[in-house]
């Protein structure tokens, strides 16, 4: 059965020149990278309107992994299954790693992107609690030229981001993980393919019993993916005994503000939240101590 | 807005056609071409009955755009079948195993367990329910589903190791 809206044009550019142009001559299109997302949207919220699309999934620029100086740069529309398959991430950003893996089925991740994952701005994105603990920048590119941002100053709420008309985020860009930092990503879905009803990133690095450095990052617990920056400076310079793990759970579940809905309960978000510091931390220390 | 025409690998054969530029490689796949091995049940990506190789790789085609495939080699279900007729081993491993119950979900079952069974000779029973995330069976039946699986993976390796020997 083919369906009305399927008449609107469809652009392929093949470069990122291409693209901005494709954009400045068609205003009212929508970009596209793995589709997951916006296809389900598109069909659900705006049946048989046509919304011209330009995919970025031929764009040769944001199809490339490479190492920037001691930076590694990820291109936004490379598929997440690459991502997660590229030589050295899984060891270096097992956080990151273990986020795609969770994300979706193999066939999502076949096609989905971290462009897409981002942009598409759900609170439960699963790469961006993982991404926000790796302190993550964002490059956007329009015809103005070229900006970074914070990954944490691009997520603005709900299908909101920092994005501009006619920029595109081109690239996801990842400082060297702290040494020694153990890392964990937790998540619960009602089921797999499911959307997080919680999902917790950790980044830890421990000296002897001390605990140097603590980064955290939730998701589907907020407007948008955030870091728990309460919780992370309990746990910093701690030796992470049970009353001050018990502190950073507080700190956490104070810093949210979850929502009711089909999912779960607020009130079970907020609980599960708290087991899942506690397990989080554990698990990055045992990570930690696993590669010293 | 006018047709665009592409050119893919369907199952082997060279097949340019004329399409609406947002359509579906489902659509193109069931309607313009007569294939309709390829299911759609919830047309969102969730339950994989729409799943076909692009490239090697599964994806839902309820969810990919055909003009996608533009250049892409595509398999279907119904490209598993050799010359003369004969079955996969995934195929028959699906029949012996008692693997199809209604039938609706077999086809993207299978095209999930060809790729996954490209990456994994000896897969754990763990490891093929982790590959069938976005694959649901409305029947349930899920034991003899991965039963097939681990048939058709056990019928593989011994095909090698005669493969081997032969050599």
């Amino acid at each position: 059965m083919s369906q009305p809206m399927s008449a609107a044009a469809y652009h392929r550019p093949r470069s990122l020149r291409e693209a901005l142009s494709c954009m400045d001559q068609t205003p009212n299109a929508r970009l596209i990278a793995g589709g997951t997302d916006l296809l389900v949207k598109q069909r659900k919220e705006r049946p048989g309107v046509a919304a011209p699309l330009i995919s970025l999934r031929s764009v040769s620029e944001l199809r490339q992994i490479d190492i920037d100086g001691e930076r590694l740069r990820i291109g936004s529309a490379v598929p997440l299954t690459d991502v997660a398959a590229s030589p050295g991430l899984a060891e270096r950003f097992p956080v990151l790693v273990d986020s795609i893996r969770v994300l979706g089925s193999r066939q999502i991740r076949n096609v989905a992107t971290l462009g897409g994952n981002l942009c598409n701005a759900s609170p439960a994105a699963d790469t961006a609690p993982a991404l926000l603990t790796l302190d993550a920048t964002v490059e956007l590119v329009g015809t103005d030229g070229t900006r970074e941002l914070p990954l944490a100053e691009f997520l603005h709420g709900p299908g909101q981001t920092a994005l501009m008309p006619g920029e595109i985020l081109t690239a996801v860009i990842l400082d060297p993980p702290p040494p020694g930092a153990g890392m964990a990503f937790l998540r619960k879905g009602r089921v797999k393919m499911d959307l997080a009803i919680v999902s917790l990133a950790v980044v830890l690095s421990m000296d002897g019993d001390v605990c140097v450095q603590a980064r955290l990052a939730a998701g589907a617990v907020a407007p948008v993916p955030l870091r728990l920056d309460a919780a992370e400076s309990i746990l910093v310079g701690s030796q992470l005994d049970a009353a001050t793990i018990q502190r950073a759970q507080a700190a956490a579940q104070a810093a949210i503000a979850p929502i009711s809905d089909l999912r779960s309960s607020a009130d079970y978000r907020r609980r599960l939240l708290g087991v899942y510091v506690k397990r989080g931390v554990s698990a990055a220390v045992h990570a930690a101590g696993g590669r010293s | 807005m006018s047709d665009v025409a592409i050119t893919f690998e369907l199952n082997g054969r060279t097949t340019p056609l004329r399409i609406q530029p947002q359509l579906r490689l489902i659509d193109v796949l069931r309607d313009s071409l007569g294939l309709t091995g390829t299911k759609e049940g919830c047309s969102e990506g969730e339950c994989g009955a729409c799943t076909v190789l692009v490239d090697g790789r599964t994806v839902n085609s309820c969810l990919f755009p055909a003009i996608e495939a533009d250049g892409c080699k595509v398999t279907t279900v119904e490209g598993l079948v050799g010359p003369g007729g004969c079955l996969s081993t995934v195929q028959e491993a699906f029949l012996e195993g008692g693997g199809v119950q209604c039938g609706f979900c077999t086809p993207g079952m299978i095209m999930t367990a060809a790729e996954f069974l490209e990456e994994h000779a000896d897969p754990t029973e763990a490891e093929i329910r982790e590959a069938l995330t976005g694959n649901l069976c409305r029947c349930t039946g899920y034991v003899q589903i991965v039963d097939s699986i681990q048939r058709a993976a056990h019928r593989h390796r011994s095909d090698n190791r005669q493969q081997g020997a032969e050599t």
